[in-house]
Formats: C-alpha cells, sequence, structure tokens
C-alpha cells in the first residue's frame, strides 16, 4: 500500500449489494454510473467525484430516471459528439445525448433483463445481451436488429468489440468465451469454461476486455488470475497470477494496452504492467469493486463498488513508469507486437496492411518463407486465392497470405478465412494446393490429424519448437503398439498403412530441408527407419502401400522408394501433385492438368500405377463437382478408388463403360441438419465411414477421440414415379458389386488364378441382386408399369427367380406378363441348354448335376466312400431327382406333356442304373438338392442328349466321350477362362456350381 | 424369487433392481474389432473400432473395465436435457418428467464404472441427484392423498427405484383400507387369527389379487 487511498463518495443508495457500472465520456470530463439498485442514470462532472471525497455537496450533473428497473448496463459511445446507451432489468435500452443526457429513443426491448452492452469502435454498432439466449447487434443509425448472435448457454455478462472491429468477444455467466466474426456473423471460436460461473449470482458478473491493439483478449481466469488469449487463434497467450486471493470479476486496459486493472471478489484492485506480467500497484476496499475504467486521456482510474459509491484513482500508475496514454496504438499503422514471440511474428505478418502486391514482393515472400502452408496457421490451408497473378503453385499460399491481408480490411476478410475447403468461396478459382488425405489442419496449441484412415491415426502438436507424434491404431486389441516420437522436423504430412507410417515435411528457409522419414510398425532387423533428404525440392505428398513408400515433390517427380530405403523409380508426373494414396501395391497420384477453368472448375488428373509390376493400370481425370476442390482422396476397404468433394460428393472409379466415376454419396443429402458436414475417413463396398462434423468445425479434433458414423452408399437417384427409390438404388448398388466381383473373377482366371472364393460370394450376390428385381417388378405390377417389369425380368439371372416372377404375375393376373415372363424364360432356357452342351463339351472334368455321374472327380470319390452312405444316397437321389422333372413341366409350356413325362422316367431309369453301375455319392443328390433351381435346366439338357446321342445307361462314361467327340474340336486350357469371355454371368455361376459339387467332396474326405 | 423372502412382501433390493437395469441398451464405442457375441438375450456386435454398436449395458460395463470400450453417454443425460427435466420437474408438482425407466441405475452404474466417459460428469450427477430427489419428494406428497377411497393411484413416468421404493407401501395401504373396509374380510382376519402367522400374512393379498 502507498498510503493513497482512493475515497468513494455514494452516488447510488443500495441497500445490499448490487451490479454497479460506471463509464468515461470520451474527453475524459464526465462520468456516467448507474446501479442494478437504483432506476437512474447519473452524469458526474469528471471533477466533482474527484473531489467527491472531500466535498460533500456535490451532485450529479444530470440525473435521468426513464428506466422502471435497476439499471444494469452502460455505454457511451466513442468520439466527440458520442451518445450513451443504457440497459436495465426492465428489459429495455435506452439511448441519451452525451454530456446532457438527453432521452433520444428507446432502441430495442429484450424479453429478459439485460446484462451487458457494448459500443464498437466507431459507435455505428451496438451490441447488447442479457439474459436472452441471443446477443443482438443494433445499428446505431437506424436502431435496427442487424443480427442476432446465439450461441450462449448461460446469461450473456460481457461483451466487447475488437478494436479493429472483426471480432465481438462475448462471455456468459458459465465462464463460456465466444469470438463472434462480424463479417459472417457467425461464431468464429468458442472457449469453453475458461472463466468463473456465477450461475444465478447477479451481484457479480463475468467481463472480458480487448487490448487497444485488438491482439489479445483479457478474460479473468478460473485460477483466481487473467488469462490474455490471441485474437486470432484463441490460444492463451499468458497468464497474469499474483496477489488476488479470489477469482478476478472485473478488468480493464490502460489505453495503451500496457497495463491492465482488474478487479477481484477479494475487494483488491490491481494494476498489472502486461508486458513484465507482475503487478505493480495495488489497493484494498472495504467492499467489492464492481466496475473498473481507465480515463481516455489520463492517468487515473474510476472505480465503483457494489454499493454504489465511487470514486476516481488519481494517478494510478507511478510516475516512474510510462504513463497509460503513452504510445496509444493507432490500427492503421503497423501495430507494435505485445509480447515477443514468435507466434507474434507469424501474426504480424499476416495482419501487415498489404503494401503493394508487386512482382518483386512475391519473390521476396516466397524466398523467405516458402512454407505453402505454414503448420501454425490453419486457416490457410485450402482457401482460395483470390489474386490474379499467375503465379507457381508452390507460391499458392504466400499469395492467399498476402491477399488476406489486402483484404483484411474489406468485409469480406472474414469469409476468405472459411475454415476449410468446403467452406471456401469461389470468387476467381486457384488451383488447388497440395493435402493429405485424413489430415486436419494445424491448430496451435491442439493436436491434429497427419493421417485419419480405417486403420488409425497420426496425431502431431507442436510444442517449444519440436512437435510430438503419436501413432493409434484403432483397433487396440491387434495393432502394433507404437511408441510417440519427438519430430524435430516439423512433420507436416504423413501416411500410414499396417506395417508402417511415413513422414515429410516442407522446408523451410535453407537450413531445413525437406525430408521423408520411414518407420515401419515392426521390422525383424533393429534401426530399420530411414530419412531422404531433397535439395531444393520439395516433399507435396506422400503414400505407401505394400513394400513401397512414395513421395512426390514440388519438382513433379514421383519418387518410390522400398520398404528398406532403396530408391527404386524416379518418375515425372505431369502436373502439379494434388495429393496421392497407395492400396497394396496400387499408387494414385491427383495432379493438376491445367490452371482451372475460367468458371472456377479444377482441372485434375489422376494416374494409377502397379508398383510391384511397374505399370500404369488407369489414367484419367478426376471427376469433380463443378466449382468444388478434392477434399479427400483413397482406396476403399476392397480396393476401389474413390474421391470425395468439398460439395460433399463422393465417387468410385468403376470400370463400367470401360472406366468411369460413379457418384455414390452425397453429404447434402444424407445429412441430417443443415450445420452437418461429413468428414470422409474410408468406405467398403456398401458403406462410407465418415466422421460427423458441426459447422463451423469441418473436420474433426483429436480430442474427444472422433466416432465413425456408417453411412449407405446411394445413387444420386431421380425420383420416380414408382415411388421405390430404395429399391431401385439397391438394385444398382447390388447391379454394381455384382460387377465389381466378376470384374475381380475374370482378372484372376486371366492371371490363371483360383477363383473358387468368389465364387460364393458371386452367387449371394446374383441370389440378392434376383431378389431385389423380383420386389421391383412386384411394385412395377402393382404400379402398372408393365413394359418396365418385363424389362426387369430379363435382368434376372437365376432361374428359380424367373419362376418366381412367373408365379408373382399369375397370382396378380396379369396374363399379358405372364405371356412374356413365360417366353422370357423360354429364351433363357434355350441359352442355358446351349451353353450347358458348350460346357460340357469343353470341360471333360466339370460335369454338371446329371452327368456328374460321368465324372471323374466323383468317381474317385466314390471309390473311397464308405458303403454305408450309398443306400442315403440312391434313395436322396430318387426323391430328389424327379422334382424338378415336375418343375421343369409346368414352366416349360412349349414341350408337350407327354414328352417330359417320359423324359422324367427315362431320366429315374438312367440314375437308377447309373447308381447301381456306378455307386454315386452322397454329394450327388446333396448339391442336387441346394441347386435345384438349375437342374431343371440341365436335366433337360441331359435328357436331350441321351436320347439324341442315343446311349444306353450302362456306359456312362462314354457319354462323357460322345460329348466331346460331338462338340466343337477347341478345347481350351483352362475352362474359366472361356466361360468368362465367352458368356455372360450365367455360365460363370454354372462353374460356381459345378466347382462347389466338386469341391465339396473332396473337403470332406 | 429373492425378493419374497423379504419380509416387507415383494420389494427388490437396490442390487437386484440394478441388475434389472443392467439389460438396458445403451451404445459403446469399441476400440477392438470382435466377432459377434452371441448371447440368450440377443446378438450383439460384430464390434469394430471406433463404430459405435449397441449393447446391453452389463456387457458394455464388462468391457469397459477392460478398457475395450468407451461408453456414449446416453442423450438424457446430457447436462442441457437434464437441466430441462429438472426444471420441468419443479413447475409440474402433479406429473413426472418422461425419464428413462432406469435411469437412477443406469446413471449410477456409469458413475461407477464409466466416469471418464461423460462430460460434465460432477454436473450430471448433482442434476440426476436433484432430479431423484424432487421425484421422490413428490412421490410421497402424492401418496399422503391415498385415502380409503383411492381405487387406483395412477403415476405415469415413475421409475423402477422409485416404485420399487413404494411398493411396499402402497401394497400394505391399500391392503389396510381394504380390510378396514370389507366387513367380511375383518371376520376372516379374525377367524384367522388364531391360526399360524403367514398364514393371516398371505390371506388378505390372495383376496386382492382376485379382485
Amino acid at each position: 500500500m502507498k498510503g493513497r487511498v482512493v475515497k468513494l463518495r455514494e452516488a447510488h443508495k443500495a441497500g445490499s449489494p448490487a451490479l454497479c457500472c460506471a463509464s468515461w465520456g470520451p474527453s475524459g470530463q464526465h462520468v456516467v454510473t448507474a446501479s442494478a439498485a437504483d432506476t437512474a442514470v447519473l452524469i458526474h462532472d469528471a471533477a466533482t467525484v474527484l473531489a467527491g471525497g472531500r466535498g460533500s455537496g456535490s451532485s450529479p450533473v444530470v440525473t435521468i430516471r426513464l428506466h422502471k428497473d435497476g439499471v444494469t448496463a452502460l455505454a457511451v459511445a466513442p468520439g466527440p459528439s458520442g451518445s450513451l446507451a443504457s440497459g436495465s432489468m426492465d428489459h429495455s435500452i435506452k439511448f441519451y445525448t452525451f454530456p446532457e443526457g438527453e432521452f433520444q429513443s428507446n432502441v430495442a426491448r429484450f424479453t429478459l433483463p439485460i446484462r451487458s452492452l457494448a459500443f464498437n469502435r466507431k459507435g455505428t454498432l451496438l451490441a447488447a445481451a442479457g439474459d436472452d439466449d441471443g446477443i443482438k447487434l443494433i445499428a446505431t443509425i437506424d436502431n435496427t436488429i442487424s443480427k442476432v448472435l446465439k450461441g450462449h448457454k448461460g446469461s450473456v455478462t460481457g461483451l466487447a468489440f475488437d478494436p479493429r472491429n472483426d471480432y465481438l468477444a462475448s462471455v456468459d455467466s458459465i465462464g463460456t468465451v465466444i469470438y463472434w466474426d462480424l463479417c459472417i456473423g457467425a461464431e468464429a471460436r468458442t472457449l469453453t469454461r475458461v472463466a468463473p460461473t456465477f450461475r444465478s449470482d447477479n451481484s457479480v458478473r463475468n467481463i472480458l476486455c480487448w487490448s487497444p491493439d485488438g491482439q489479445t483478449l483479457a478474460v479473468p481466469g478460473l485460477r483466481k488470475n487473467v488469462v490474455l488469449y490471441d485474437r486470432d487463434t484463441g490460444e492463451e497467450v499468458c497468464t497474469l497470477y499474483g496477489d488476488h486471493e479470489q477469482p478476478v470479476s472485473c478488468l480493464c486496459w490502460s489505453p495503451n494496452g500496457r497495463y491492465l486493472a482488474s478487479a477481484g471478489l477479494d475487494r483488491q484492485v490491481l494494476i498489472w504492467d502486461v508486458k513484465s506480467r507482475q503487478d505493480i500497484e495495488r489497493q484494498k476496499f472495504d467492499v467489492r469493486i464492481c466496475s473498473l475504467a481507465w480515463k481516455p486521456n489520463g492517468n487515473a482510474l474510476l472505480l465503483i463498488d457494489v454499493m454504489g459509491r465511487v470514486g476516481i484513482w488519481e494517478s494510478v500508475i507511478p510516475s516512474t513508469m510510462k504513463s497509460p496514454n503513452e504510445g496509444i496504438p493507432d490500427l492503421n499503422s503497423t501495430k507494435a507486437p505485445l509480447f515477443d514471440d514468435d507466434d507474434d511474428d507469424d501474426d504480424e505478418d499476416e495482419e501487415k496492411p498489404s503494401t503493394s502486391g508487386g512482382l518483386e514482393d512475391d519473390m521476396d515472400e516466397t524466398l523467405s518463407d516458402s512454407t505453402p502452408f505454414s503448420h501454425k496457421r490453419p486457416r490457410r490451408k485450402s482457401t482460395f486465392d483470390r489474386d490474379s497473378d499467375n503465379e507457381d503453385l508452390t507460391h499458392q499460399m504466400e499469395s492467399t497470405k498476402r491477399m488476406k491481408d489486402k483484404h483484411n480490411k474489406k468485409e469480406d476478410a472474414g469469409k476468405a478465412r472459411g475454415d476449410s475447403a468446403t467452406s471456401a468461396r469461389l470468387v476467381t478459382a486457384r488451383m488447388q494446393a497440395a493435402f493429405q488425405p485424413g489430415s486436419t489442419p494445424p491448430q496451435p496449441g491442439m493436436r491434429n490429424f497427419l493421417a485419419y484412415n480405417m486403420l488409425g491415426s497420426i496425431t502431431t502438436i507442436e510444442n517449444e519448437g519440436h512437435s510430438h507424434v503419436e501413432v493409434d491404431f484403432h483397433d487396440t486389441g491387434r495393432g502394433p503398439r507404437v511408441p510417440s516420437m519427438t519430430d524435430y522436423f516439423g512433420f507436416t504430412m504423413a501416411a500410414m498403412n499396417g506395417s508402417g507410417s511415413v513422414f515429410a515435411n516442407q522446408c523451410k528457409g535453407d537450413k531445413n530441408m525437406s525430408t521423408l522419414m520411414y518407420r515401419p510398425f515392426g521390422s525383424w532387423a533393429g534401426n530399420s527407419e530411414w530419412s531422404m533428404r531433397f535439395e531444393g525440392e520439395e516433399v507435396k505428398a506422400v503414400a505407401l502401400g505394400a513394400g513401397w513408400v512414395a513421395a512426390v515433390t514440388s519438382l513433379n517427380f514421383l519418387r518410390i522408394f522400398t520398404e528398406g530405403g532403396l530408391q527404386m523409380h524416379i518418375l515425372s508426373v505431369s502436373g502439379p501433385v494434388v495429393t496421392a494414396a497407395g492400396y497394396e501395391d496400387q499408387l494414385a497420384i491427383v495432379s493438376h492438368a491445367s490452371d482451372c477453368l475460367p468458371s472456377g472448375d479444377q482441372v485434375l488428373d489422376v494416374k494409377v500405377f502397379n508398383i510391384s509390376e511397374g505399370a500404369q493400370s488407369m489414367f484419367g481425370r478426376l471427376v469433380l463437382t463443378p466449382l468444388s476442390q478434392l477434399s479427400w482422396f483413397g482406396f476403399s476397404e476392397n480396393g476401389q478408388l474413390s474421391s470425395y468433394d468439398s460439395k460433399g460428393i463422393l465417387r468410385v472409379f468403376s470400370s463400367q463403360f470401360s472406366g468411369s466415376w460413379l457418384p455414390l454419396f452425397s453429404s447434402l443429402k444424407a445429412r441430417k441438419s443443415k450445420d452437418e458436414s461429413h468428414w470422409v475417413v474410408g468406405l467398403d463396398a456398401n458403406n462410407v465411414f465418415c466422421i460427423l462434423c458441426k459447422t463451423p468445425q469441418s473436420y474433426p479434433h483429436v480430442m474427444p477421440k472422433p466416432v465413425l458414423s456408417i453411412l449407405h452408399l446411394s445413387f444420386p437417384l431421380a425420383s420416380s414415379d414408382l415411388g421405390a427409390n430404395s429399391l431401385e438404388n439397391e438394385f444398382l448398388m447390388r447391379k454394381l458389386q455384382l460387377s465389381q466381383i466378376q470384374n475381380k473373377m475374370e482378372e484372376m482366371a486371366a492371371l490363371g488364378l483360383d477363383t473358387t472364393t468368389y465364387d460364393d460370394e458371386a452367387f449371394n450376390m446374383e441370389a440378392g441382386l434376383d431378389q431385389c428385381i423380383l420386389r421391383l417388378i412386384s411394385i412395377c405390377c402393382s404400379g402398372d408399369k408393365l413394359v418396365r417389369a418385363s424389362e426387369l425380368a430379363k435382368l434376372l439371372t437365376l432361374e428359380k427367380s424367373m419362376k418366381g416372377a412367373l408365379t408373382l404375375v399369375t397370382r396378380l393376373k396379369l396374363p399379358l406378363l405372364q405371356e412374356k415372363f413365360s417366353s422370357i424364360i423360354e429364351s433363357f432356357l434355350f441359352q442355358e441348354r446351349m451353353l450347358n452342351n458348350k460346357i460340357i463339351a469343353g470341360t471333360g472334368r466339370f460335369c454338371s448335376n446329371a452327368t456328374i455321374m460321368t465324372s471323374t472327380t466323383v468317381l474317385t470319390t466314390q471309390a473311397t466312400l464308405p458303403s454305408k452312405f450309398m443306400q442315403d444316397g440312391n434313395s436322396s437321389l430318387e426323391s430328389s431327382l424327379p422334382k424338378p422333372n415336375l418343375v421343369n413341366q409346368q414352366c416349360s409350356s412349349t414341350e408337350p406333356k407327354n414328352s417330359a413325362g417320359e423324359q422324367g422316367i427315362e431320366i429315374k431309369d438312367s440314375t437308377g442304373k447309373v447308381s447301381s453301375a456306378f455307386i454315386p455319392s452322397t454329394k450327388v443328390p446333396k448339391s442336387s438338392e441346394t441347386k435345384k433351381h438349375r437342374n431343371g435346366a440341365s436335366n433337360s439338357a441331359v435328357v436331350d442328349q441321351n436320347q439324341e446321342g442315343d446311349i444306353d445307361h450302362t456306359g456312362a462314361k462314354k457319354l462323357s466321350t460322345e460329348y466331346c467327340n460331338r462338340a466343337e474340336p477347341q478345347r481350351p486350357v483352362n475352362p474359366f477362362a472361356k466361360s468368362s469371355s465367352s458368356k455372360e454371368q450365367s455360365s460363370s455361376l454354372l462353374d460356381s456350381i459345378k466347382k462347389m459339387k466338386v469341391d465339396k467332396p473332396n473337403s470332406r474326405i | 424369487m429373492a425378493g419374497q423372502s423379504d419380509p416387507h412382501l415383494s420389494i427388490f433390493s437396490p442390487s437386484e433392481v440394478e441388475f434389472v437395469a443392467e439389460d438396458e441398451i445403451v451404445e459403446i464405442v469399441p476400440n477392438i474389432r470382435m466377432d459377434a457375441l452371441n448371447m440368450i438375450c440377443g446378438d450383439f456386435g460384430p464390434f469394430f473400432p471406433q463404430i459405435p454398436t449397441k449393447v446391453p449395458l452389463w456387457l458394455a460395463v464388462a468391457l469397459k473395465k477392460r478398457s475395450k470400450c468407451t461408453i456414449r453417454t446416453p442423450d438424457w443425460m446430457t447436462v442441457d436435457r437434464l437441466t430441462q427435466v429438472l426444471e420441468a420437474e419443479r413447475e409440474s408438482p402433479r406429473e413426472f418428467q418422461p425419464l428413462p425407466f432406469h435411469y437412477i441405475e443406469i446413471s449410477k452404474l456409469l458413475f461407477d464404472d464409466a466416469r471418464d466417459d461423460i462430460s460434465d460428469a460432477y454436473l450430471v450427477r448433482s442434476l440426476i441427484e436433484d432430479i431423484r430427489d424432487v421425484r421422490f419428494h413428490k412421490v410421497e406428497t402424492g401418496l399422503e392423498t391415498i385415502s380409503g377411497r383411492t381405487h387406483a393411484v395412477k403415476l405415469k413416468n415413475l421409475s423402477a427405484m422409485e416404485v420399487n421404493i413404494v411398493r411396499p407401501f402402497m401394497v400394505r395401504t391399500l391392503q389396510a383400507f381394504y380390510k378396514h373396509d370389507s366387513p367380511q374380510m375383518i371376520q376372516q382376519a379374525d377367524n384367522t387369527g388364531s391360526r399360524a402367522t403367514p398364514v393371516t400374512d398371505r390371506g388378505p393379498r390372495r383376496d386382492l389379487r382376485r379382485r
């Protein structure tokens, strides 16, 4: 204590402690006070207040008694001809002239008491808030509400406009601070629970205050301190922690921003030197001070306590120190940084008002700081540049930065700072910058994802010059545990798969070269991680796959390394890279094909390499929604190339129409509410896995751990008159999956590999597709779309389902369709028959049901089978075989009934005889039962053959040889290769069935 | 049932009620890959890391104890919802707000085993306690209004634990009223009075059921 005690004089009568507020007039000659316990607003002469301690007869200059209840908030508009606003418990806000105090107008009315008011620097905007759930921004010129900002959960007790007029900061009674972006009128940043919570206690309130240069926001902290937050990032810059014994309730910056006064619940007022973060002066009072104000043009502090007593603390800052008015920041000139951190320098770069954007300047900037996007500034990533100079892509982000500076004072500056590609607005489009799929923009003080895929994630956080990188697997049970790594390079991109992770950084100046590093998760040799350095070259995108690592650099080189670090291939790619992705031995690279189209569309090429074969398996244009950017790119779980753009369309590459992109998911259609967006992580055949983000956030945070949501893939179908969109979608999806499987089988077969693993899958897929078609047929029938129904029937692949369709239309009493369908079945059967002949001829080894007796494999199994199975086999064979024949009779209307019956008998005969002769295996009837739908066709075919060939039943072996003789002479080495190339899917199915039959007995034995 | 051995008619002990509540379905986010579990009560899973799945509470707690998952806080257990419910409970003295039937037990289990998964755990806990107190108080005041002419008491949205607490009292009260009202009952009670006590106890109950 310095002995100078500030005397307080009663201005408002208060029986109990009530919230009071006080403010200086703009010229510093007047003082305004109000109390929540008093309806009056008083304007005093500053001199009388100062003398108030001694002289008692002084009275306020003006007394305004217009409110019906206590006045809780005051604000004086800056400028010489200021006006005064007051807000009250009676829910109203009133304007007065100042310093005369004449009533001007009722500004606005709330539904609940008002707690806080604030003018912006020019006095054009008044922010008002209270127990209502919105902050109202009122244009003072015509008293209209220009915006209501909603987002606080508690009553808003403190408001402050950023001196640069970009932000409004607000704090509520539960301690949440929100930065509102005034340009777009939305939350720019939310800091939850940073200030003390005063839930229902109305005699205490949280307030906050911007430093006069607008660089920092002072907020009372949770630990009896004052916390200063950065303007742009919202991160904690420093705290002022000292002798407050209870939480700080009120604070105020000196006009030059050098000092800060804070009043705490412990009845102390402390003056802080912000630069040294120490308190330099203090004063203790009898009751709590609830409002502070620095004199705008003098070394004095206005105080008012909760009992409504007001006083002025003269010469607060000792004369030995800099006066609080010296060096008031001029917002129009380059500001002096408050803290000498790197961080601030960075800010300075950004905030620096633009000088000319000449070419020379560009060059300087690119040389001095050639990081495309600094790892400190998240917002820069993927914002569009409005600059029109034609620069290399490398320089793109620098120009973004410059452009932002240029636009800084314009209204749309805030818009340009969209948080991600999705919020980017195009004026003149720019070529999209390189990115790593599954990464999130870095945020100071917070972890961000370098990579996030279906397997795990790589996160990083910067901490005192070096970063801390962690690799986590989602599946904690299986994935290897990877020790965290301290990263001195400042890695900005990474990719991972099950066997390792690859990291790379951008070069920062001459000293810090671009480095590529690979860390295997496990290796038989110790110390098997390696790194590569690139001189005069910068890694732009990385990817890895089975046994290889790829990096694409700023010189458009594609460098491929082996897992051990051997430099295998160095290729040139056709344009500046956008992103890269790897899957097993496939590497996909997206690059720019040219500058953007005038319409603003990106022109991207995609190339897929097969690393192990050294081949290029695909090259084409990457399809994007108009005016969008690529925001995710990768392979699906089953290896399909997929892309996701900023307009929320997911596309999957399909070989249909010799290679095309199918739009399979739309974020806009899938979202449940307007502020939802999807951040894609991966996809499989049916679903897309993504993380739901609520605007303004368009990417997930590391903490709390994001949760994947599963959304179904669906085609963007036109709404058809059928009214069965989900079914139609299912139909298309199943067709797509079937074609994918068949493609795979073809590929495998072409390589001479075994396709049996896919046979079952393909069969199930066909069955599912048929089921879906049948349901569609029934809907078409009830919707009277007969043509469509018959088209659908033609798409059926299984005979059983065709018969199902026939029964369906018979039941629905549609004779026209019935006729159509039976002719379809007929032609199908005919085709099948032809096919059967060919196959039987071509493949002596694989024979269908009836001819199975001739099959050599079955014969061998028969020999080994125990005799007790024989009888079972016989009986069930006889019981099961006639059945399909009956079905056959019903459906094949063309064949005369007699002959069909004869065939049935004949077949029975033949089987009986054959069984006696050859001892059929148990498997024969079993498979014939499961594939009953096939039996009809194959039986009849065989019967025909029997009749034509005039073969006696005793020599079944002759039978097969006969077939071979009669069929075409060519005999493919691989039966599958032939079937897949010559005939459509039905043949492959047939193969699959036969294959199953042959396989199963083998597996049993 | 174990409850029937209790002297207070068919009261369940709180741990028994909790046991019943463990069948409630909650959502978990597993961090392991696991095949589907086929239980008598149903099939759960398969489990994929980071993809939410619905499982019964007992399974969720068991997995949580082995740190194989995080339990997602149910919708109703957020500060916002509970604050609303509490306000509504206070405003309407005659009715109960809809809450899960086992809300007390679920919240207790979650607080015991999955405290770190609940945001604002302290606040949530105090809110739930407040709600419980308000509701119990309501139940108590409601019981005061029961008189001899009460044939039925309609208590909508009452939770398991609350029912369990009022059950013995309610049953006994109604029995007592019934007994005093019906002359036949009085006689019967007199007749059976000389016999063994357990029979006396059961007599009125049977009649009550028949009605």
